[in-house]
């Protein structure tokens, strides 16, 4: 009993004060989380729409279920980029892999019949400045653009301008560039698959 | 009435200390990671700057309170259980309100919570004085971090791309300096500053 009473009496300032702040920590979340929530999906809007130009609005179509290379499941949203004239114009999905030193998140696009890439933005990421960032850089991105959305290659040197599935590598950032190859190479084909198999695309749609 | 004036010149004593005699950054060597961190540009720094002025307003008001019922072997633990709930509404707020700001500072609006000012003016000013001199010493210290930040991060902004709050203000002939963006540029600036305010405060005395 007594050392019940000495716990309280030595920790019930913590107790409290654990209470206050917890409950400080809820209040500040309920209020904004709808608007950080917002502000996620304006910022999503806005990357897909620099990939997809002719895209007016954007339609969320499945909740797709892939696995990471490391067996894990990760769920991707796939939406559907559509025209001022109501007609499908590509698709857009988010997928995320291991990068350098954290996880990248990134939304790729692809043409309404999912054969060629749009291009990619990341959504999230932590590589090291200077280094792994450049993977947002035009220099790298430009490579994907009109690339085949089938498995692509990681090279050291070769010719950037040329658009196949080639992807040359950042120098001094090879494990970033290989992240994102390798994040784009494992969803895009499972969600190839996946799609095709919910007739989403494949049937001269 | 000597005794009144005696605070208002302890008030102002404390006030001044935080901005040049006990400068956190420059005299101090304190709160090192964010100074090196966040200074690439001035919009940040003082992004920061004012998340850390309003973490550690806040915890010298909340510690200074409970000040006389702190048991002597879990105060680290209150003081941090204080700072964390703070930055994390800090960083809620920022994520709600500034999202380019929140992504930019990225892990380092968290690491607020191991920032040694905050911690250091908890134990050695809040915890052993009166709530309107933790106030004034919080402000004092934490303008003068913001003003370290922001004196760093203008030089560097200038001298890597030629603007300064993102408005260009060097001629169109200016070779930015890519170095002053990376690491290397925030240790050789933190460094020559360093050298000059010795340089500055051993003359006065």
């Amino acid at each position: 009993m007594s050392k019940i009473k000495h716990f309280v009496r030595q920790s019930w300032l913590l107790i409290v004060a654990s209470f206050c702040f917890g409950l400080l920590i809820a209040i500040a979340n309920a209020a904004w989380s709808p608007i950080i929530e917002q502000n996620k999906i304006d910022k999503l809007n806005s990357l897909m729409s620099g990939l997809l130009s002719k895209a007016q609005r954007f339609e969320m179509e499945a909740e797709l279920e892939i696995k990471s290379a490391k067996g894990k499941k990760v769920k991707s949203n796939i939406y559907k980029a559509i025209s001022d004239a109501n007609t499908c114009v590509g698709w857009a999905f988010n997928c995320e892999g291991p990068g350098f030193q954290d996880k990248i998140e990134l939304v790729v696009a692809v043409d309404k019949d999912f054969e060629r890439i749009t291009g990619f933005s990341v959504l999230a990421s932590n590589e090291t400045p200077g280094f792994g960032d450049k993977i947002k850089l035009p220099y790298y991105r430009n490579q994907f653009e009109g690339a085949p959305a089938e498995k692509l290659q990681l090279v050291k040197t070769g010719d950037v301008e040329k658009i196949d599935s080639e992807i040359v590598a950042i120098s001094g950032a090879t494990v970033s560039s290989e992240a994102v190859v390798e994040i784009i190479n494992n969803s895009i084909i499972q969600i190839k698959d996946q799609m095709k198999g919910k007739g989403l695309i494949g049937n001269g749609k | 009435m000597a005794n009144e004036a005696d605070t208002a010149g302890r008030y102002k004593q404390t006030l001044l200390a935080g901005l040049w005699r006990e400068n956190p950054v420059f005299r101090l060597l304190l709160g090192m990671c964010p100074t090196l961190a966040v200074t690439a540009a001035l919009k940040p720094a003082l992004t920061m700057g004012l998340c850390v002025i309003f973490v550690m307003l806040c915890s010298n008001i909340v510690v200074s309170l409970m000040r006389n019922l702190l048991k002597p072997h879990l105060r680290i633990l209150m003081f941090t259980l204080t700072i964390a709930t703070f930055v994390t509404i800090a960083d809620l707020f920022l994520k709600a309100f500034q999202p380019r700001m929140s992504e930019i500072l990225g892990p380092y609006v968290p690491l607020i919570i191991v920032n040694c000012i905050i911690i250091c003016r908890a134990e050695a000013c809040a915890s052993k004085n009166a709530l309107s001199l933790s106030i004034i010493d919080a402000l004092g210290m934490g303008v003068g971090f913001t003003l370290t930040l922001c004196v760093l991060a203008g030089i560097r902004e200038i001298l890597s791309t030629g603007a300064i709050w993102e408005v260009a203000i060097l001629p169109a002939g200016f070779v930015p300096w890519a170095a002053m963006r990376m690491p290397v540029g925030a240790f050789i600036t933190l460094g020559l500053l360093l050298g000059l305010v010795n340089a500055a405060s051993k003359k006065k005395t």
